[in-house]
């Protein structure tokens, strides 16, 4: 298991170089052909390696193409059509049978960016999403680091972490919203001998709370795969460097692992703000459909909600459109301030 | 020789029996029924399909209402969609309005059947119907009442459930200090129906202008000026004392009921089925409260679902779907479907069979719906609820309700709020329908 991990893991990283190199290949464009005899000598292997590629495509367009198609038809028809049409959508008020469809600009946004259930369900989701994603990557580091001090018992160890990857999000959130019932729930009634007033059915707070630590549960594992993989790429050299100088297991995770971990923790950070945003319907449906008050009603879940319950096709596709641009401007923003501070060269 | 001619007879015998079988006309009916419910209903379409020849009606489960209504949408705009669906109460305006549906009545006429339109219970007949005539077929209609566990009140000294709010709270107060039970009631999962919409109708409260939406899109709702308000205090003042309780999601308020936890109940009759099967208690049920000060109390509203027809197929599947909506509207199924699931009959012809049959003698509980549907004159409070977009004007309600709930809002604040948001849901219903009539050509 943690053999072909690491191996795949290795793997995926391989094509990203090469790709590299080819990109600055085909930007050295005609003359490339030309030269490649010319300078035979000294760039033969990168040039064979090259060259060897190219020659299984064959020549021209044709065959990469071909290859290309499934998932270009792919993107068409589950990306490009429905965004088109959510984006036609969103700028009209139509009845659900389609049957009075009228053109009203931007008054579905416009009605949006008034609302106060709209501004709360993006106050929602911001806390929603960056809470997840602290308590995921702080729990997956943590698991990490355990792992990789255990000695015996690690492969049943990491399979244990792995499972809930493999439950689906409703038995999760139905799993959660039952250990957490005030009235029945086992964690709930120990929370209430404690003294605490647990009721996520009431409190708008506790509601948050709730469905924040069962949508990191469900994702820990995601986070947790990768960094045991990065940590096997850091240098033992390096470890051991450090060991004979001194520092403690925590002191060498902590200055040495982790900042090697960089590229890692950053691809996560991202991944993590996507699943938040767009994943965690199914546990939200599952633990609070969206309340108490609209506690736990985020962005995604007011798209489904508006569109399926309610019927306001305008609406709703309108909230998708702006739902699309705040991944994509969180995503944006991610790598214009993150990425020059992570440090790739491992 | 003549064996042979009895065998080719024999033969054209089987195809002549064969032949009307291949000749039935099947039609689809999409529905939202699920466990018993969805039983009885595969019952019933098969009591029809064995009665006659003809015609073979389809039934298909297709999840829930909201799945149901966005299957027969998606159906609808594809150019397929099935013959019929059940819809919930609260998409009238919007399958109404929707151009896409034929009117039941004028359907059923067209086919000659005769249906009396007339004789279907006054809040079913008037939730249903647009200007005298039946839009859709009442299938599944249910109302709120009370249902309570004996061996609690009996413990605290009462024989039944107070017919007022204030006395009911005395006593749910009494089982509470006296230890019987830890939770006097439970929120009911549709509380905004049943505590807040069928309140409004029985204690003659009115919910919104225009009659309640009856004359006009232009409908807006009031419910922040009436006792709605304190109905809602009274609500959040039984959670704060611990009198009441909420079961929230992943549990059912009826688990809580059934289990002998709660000691009463606000749901639907239609849950008899249910209740009878599942509870480990001593229960009983009774009509909704009202207010001390509204003498006599109104007729509660309905809940559940009709059949409506759509638009876009031959006419032979039109004689089927009319004969199978006359089959529905007979009182002898009337009477079957109203003992196989706790929802009530829906005709006087068909409640008085039951009665005559002495039905209610041995379930006393299952005629108090009905008693409490036609009881009095139904006035422009209690005939039932004209809203566009219903369901969204109900989630932004229930949000300002849960608001109070949570201790964020004062009751008449999230009232005032929920007015506001639900009006401005009702302008945009309006802008869209604004000026169209519903369907009333003929298929």
């Amino acid at each position: 298991m943690t053999l072909r991990l690491s191996l795949s893991w290795r793997d995926a990283r391989a094509p990203v170089l090469q790709r590299k190199h080819g990109g600055g290949q085909s930007k050295a464009g005609p003359g490339a052909v030309v030269g490649r005899s010319r300078v035979s000598g000294k760039a033969r292997r990168p040039a064979q390696e090259a060259g060897l590629k190219r020659a299984n495509f064959g020549d021209g367009p044709g065959l990469p193409t071909l290859l290309l198609l499934p998932q270009l038809l792919i993107l068409l028809f589950f990306f490009f059509i429905p965004a088109l049409r959510a984006l036609t959508q969103s700028v009209l008020l139509s009845d659900p049978f389609g049957t009075t469809v009228q053109f009203v600009w931007f008054d579905n946004f416009k009605t949006l960016f008034a609302s106060s259930e709209y501004r709360q369900s993006i106050a929602v989701t911001f806390w929603f999403t960056v809470a997840q994603n602290v308590l995921t990557l702080g729990s997956a580091l943590v698991l990490a680091f355990a792992t990789d001090r255990i000695v015996r018992g690690r492969s049943v160890y990491r399979t244990i972490i792995l499972l809930p990857y493999a439950i689906a999000p409703a038995i999760a959130g139905i799993l959660w919203a039952f250990l957490f019932n005030p009235a029945v729930g086992p964690l709930a009634q120990m929370l209430h001998r404690l003294g605490i007033a647990w009721d996520p059915n009431l409190n708008p707070n506790d509601a948050l709370i709730l469905v924040t630590l069962a949508a990191s549960w469900k994702h820990i594992c995601y986070d947790y795969i990768f960094l045991v993989v990065g940590l096997l790429a850091v240098p033992v050299s390096l470890m051991e460097a450090a060991a004979v100088d001194g520092a403690g297991p925590i002191r060498r995770f902590v200055s040495i692992a982790l900042p090697m971990l960089g590229p890692t923790i950053f691809f996560l950070t991202v991944m993590n703000f996507i699943y938040g945003f767009f994943e965690t319907f199914a546990i939200i449906d599952a633990v609070t459909k969206g309340g108490p008050a609209g506690a736990t009603n985020i962005l995604v879940y007011k798209v489904f909600v508006d569109g399926f319950v309610n019927l306001d096709l305008g609406s709703s596709a309108a909230q998708s459109v702006l739902l699309m641009s705040f991944a994509l401007i969180c995503t944006l923003l991610q790598f214009r301030y993150f990425d020059r501070k992570v440090n790739y060269g491992v | 020789m003549g064996r042979k001619v009895a065998f080719i007879a024999a033969m054209f015998g089987a195809l002549a029996l064969a032949g009307p079988a291949q000749a039935r006309v099947e039609v689809q009916w999409w529905h939202a029924m699920s466990g018993v419910l969805a039983d009885r209903l595969n019952e019933l379409v098969e009591k029809f399909n064995t009665s006659q020849d003809k015609y073979t009606v389809v039934a298909v489960a297709k999840g829930n209402y909201d799945e149901v209504t966005n299957g027969v949408i998606a159906a609808y705009r594809a150019k397929r969609p099935p013959e019929m669906v059940q819809i919930a109460e609260r998409g009238y305006m919007t399958m109404l309005l929707s151009g896409a549906v034929v009117p039941v009545q004028d359907l059923i006429e067209q086919k000659g059947y005769k249906v009396d339109f007339s004789d279907f219970i006054k809040p079913v007949a008037s939730f249903w119907s647009y200007k005298g005539r039946m839009s859709a077929m009442p299938f599944n209609s249910s109302t709120p009442i009370f249902w309570y566990n004996k061996d609690h009140f009996q413990k605290a000294g009462f024989d039944k459930p107070a017919d007022t709010w204030q006395e009911l709270e005395s006593q749910l107060y009494t089982i509470k200090s006296k230890g019987i039970s830890e939770c006097g009631t439970v929120l009911p999962g549709d509380f905004y129906w049943s505590l807040l919409e069928n309140y409004s109708a029985i204690n003659n409260q009115p919910y919104g202008t225009l009659a309640n939406g009856f004359d006009g899109l232009g409908t807006e709702f009031v419910y922040n000026k009436t006792k709605v308000v304190s109905q809602v205090a009274r609500l959040k003042k039984w959670l704060d004392d611990g009198v009441m309780q909420i079961a929230g999601q992943g549990f059912s308020p009826e688990q809580l009921f059934t289990s002998g936890r709660c000691s009463t109940f606000v749901n639907s009759t239609a849950s008899h089925g249910n209740i009878e099967r599942n509870a480990t208690i001593n229960w009983s049920a009774t009509f909704l409260p009202h207010e001390s000060d509204i003498n006599p109390p109104l007729n509660s509203t309905i809940g559940g679902g009709a059949i409506w027809v759509l638009k876009g197929h031959t006419p032979e599947r039109y004689e089927a779907v009319a004969a199978f909506l006359n089959f529905v509207a007979q009182p002898e199924t009337q009477v079957w479907w109203h003992g196989a699931t706790g929802y009530v009959p829906a005709t006087n012809r068909a409640y008085a069979l039951a009665r005559e049959r002495g039905y209610y003698k041995d379930h006393p509980t299952r005629e108090i719906a009905v008693l409490q549907l036609s009881r009095g004159t139904p006035n422009e409070n209690s005939r039932g609820f004209r809203f566009g977009n219903f369901v969204q004007t109900m989630l932004a309600q229930r949000q300002e309700v849960e608001a109070v709930l949570a201790g964020q809002k004062q009751p008449q604040q999230a009232m005032d709020d929920a007015v506001k948001r639900g009006n401005e849901i009702l302008r945009q219903f309006e802008k869209l329908n604004a000026g169209k009539t519903p369907e009333t050509e003929r298929p």
